[in-house]
């Protein structure tokens, strides 16, 4: 039973200042801290996420839309268990897997083949699964004899299509994604699209942040509407996202 | 007690494939299609041992066999220590964008400096080696010794690591801080010099808690076996500094992320 759930959950961002950083400048301002009353610790406070209570139960697919800003990356981040929230609680079961950055930790001088169980790794799957599935992903980049090339031979088309066949093998019960991922020429992108689908119809939960309407419509079917840091609305896509886009309109 | 620390530590131990795999990554990185890779090291600290040696051997006029290969083994060790604090310092700021992007183990990525610059060790073990070969040790049955000796300074090279790495990735200035107070300190530990040089002033060693620490890897190499003392302060100060550690860690492991 795949779930999350978020209680009153708050994110304050700290922002540092080159002072915040500096352990000596700490040291020297504990002497006279509470004399000044404007002299805080050098670290500006931005609250990103503002008493969100939410549940996404399974067979959920949430559309995370909102302006820039509007706090939808820092809400995944929190769902994905990077950032814990300031105040409040979350709860949450089944295998999340975030993919906000799918060419994280390539390496420059492993081979394709290397790369893939690095990124494996990093994503979360033990070495059996990374050798079941390594044939798999070898075949969906039509990479080839390119995978026992080292990386940095690699065209930027080849190190995305690499990144995204492993990010998309991963088996999640949760599934964040941080925009959807565009792949390479238009044959891949046909190929990519429905391996993109596979992925989220084996998760039982998927949210997704973006700004373009038709994946919104195409995938989901509940829209969360994100406004400086507070939930304005969510429920059904269709009702939700039509009041966002007359609320765009009306500026 | 300590419950997310541990939860961490122990997520962090059972991801040793990965730390392993990203600590080898980065010693390749660094040495990419150099014939020697990281023997570069070893020879420049061949060249280090050799040339100290005959200077501070003159000058300290000391008996070559026996002063070269307790300063050569101890600036092996030295080079050790101080490689992976100071690495730990920023092991958590270097790896921000891992630590952003994914929900991994945090300890991993403390675990992975001590990791490679283990490696990094194993190479310049083949200076200990050398030196053994040609000058002999005083008495070989207490090299069985170095290997708790080895595991206990590694404890406390990590702890002091792991408290270094949190409170730098909150304060930027402390790896430079610390890279001065460990610099400072190399010229307090009996590394140029031997204990009985000091003669009045032996309280700089008996204090020093460095000064322990070596004697428990160079001790049994060169066959003077560590006394209880080097032992109780290394035993006592992995486990306060452990346990220390590991209450930094539960306070501010979930602060990690906002802070790199």
């Amino acid at each position: 039973m795949s779930v999350i759930r978020l209680h009153n959950v708050c994110v304050d961002l700290p922002v540092f200042e080159l002072s915040g950083r500096s352990l000596k400048m700490h040291l020297a301002r504990l002497g006279r801290r509470g004399r000044i009353g404007k002299d805080n610790d050098g670290v500006v406070v931005v609250r990103a996420l503002d008493d969100l209570t939410l549940t996404l139960q399974e067979g959920d697919r949430v559309g995370l839309i909102g302006r820039n800003g509007a706090g939808k990356s820092t809400l995944l981040r929190v769902l994905a268990g990077i950032y814990a929230p300031t105040a409040g609680q979350i709860y949450s079961s089944g295998r999340i897997v975030p993919l906000l950055d799918i060419s994280l930790g390539m390496d420059e001088l492993s081979t394709g083949r290397q790369n893939l169980r690095l990124r494996g790794l990093l994503l979360g799957m033990n070495d059996t699964e990374i050798k079941r599935k390594m044939e798999e992903i070898a075949d969906f980049t039509e990479l080839g004899d390119h995978l026992d090339l080292p990386l940095r031979t690699y065209s930027s088309g080849m190190r995305l299509r690499l990144a995204f066949a492993v990010s998309t093998a991963v088996d999640a019960d949760i599934l964040l994604l941080d925009e959807v991922i565009g792949v390479g020429d238009a044959s891949f992108m046909k190929k990519a699209e429905e391996r993109m689908l596979d992925l989220q119809n084996r998760a039982k939960i998927v949210v997704l942040a973006s700004h373009s309407d038709t994946v919104i419509h195409q995938m989901c079917n509940k829209a969360l509407w994100m406004d400086r840091g507070r939930i304005r609305e969510f429920g059904p896509m269709d009702e939700v996202a039509t009041r966002y886009a007359a609320a765009q309109s009306t500026g | 007690m300590f419950a997310t620390a541990l939860r961490d530590l122990r997520s962090s131990l059972a991801a040793w494939r990965l730390w392993c795999l990203l600590g080898w990554l980065e010693i390749r990185q660094r040495y990419a299609r150099s014939t020697l890779g990281p023997f570069w090291l070893t020879i420049s600290m061949g060249v280090i041992v050799g040339s100290i040696g005959v200077v501070y051997g003159t000058l300290f006029n000391q008996n070559m066999a026996v002063y070269l290969p307790m300063m050569g083994i101890g600036l092996v060790f030295w080079s050790l220590l101080t490689s992976i604090i100071n690495e730990s310092c920023v092991a958590y700021i270097n790896s921000a964008g891992y630590i952003r992007q994914t929900a991994t183990p945090k300890l991993l990525f403390m675990l992975q400096a001590g990791w490679r610059n283990f490696l990094i060790f194993l190479h310049n073990f083949l200076i200990v080696i050398l030196l053994l070969a040609v000058f002999g040790s005083n008495d070989w049955s207490t090299v069985p010794l170095f290997f708790p000796g080895l595991a206990l300074f590694i404890l406390n090279a990590l702890w002091i690591g792991q408290v270094a790495g949190i409170i730098s990735a909150r304060f930027r200035d402390l790896p430079q801080i610390i890279s001065a107070m460990l610099q400072m300190a190399f010229y307090v530990t009996p590394i140029l010099f031997q204990p009985s040089m000091l003669r009045d002033h032996r309280w700089i060693i008996d204090y020093n808690p460095f000064a322990h620490l070596l004697e428990l890897v160079r001790g049994p190499l060169v066959g003077t076996p560590p006394g209880m003392l080097t032992w109780a302060v290394s035993i006592a100060m992995a486990i306060t500094g452990w346990l220390f550690a590991l209450a930094l860690t539960e306070r501010y492991l979930k602060r990690i992320p906002y802070w790199v």
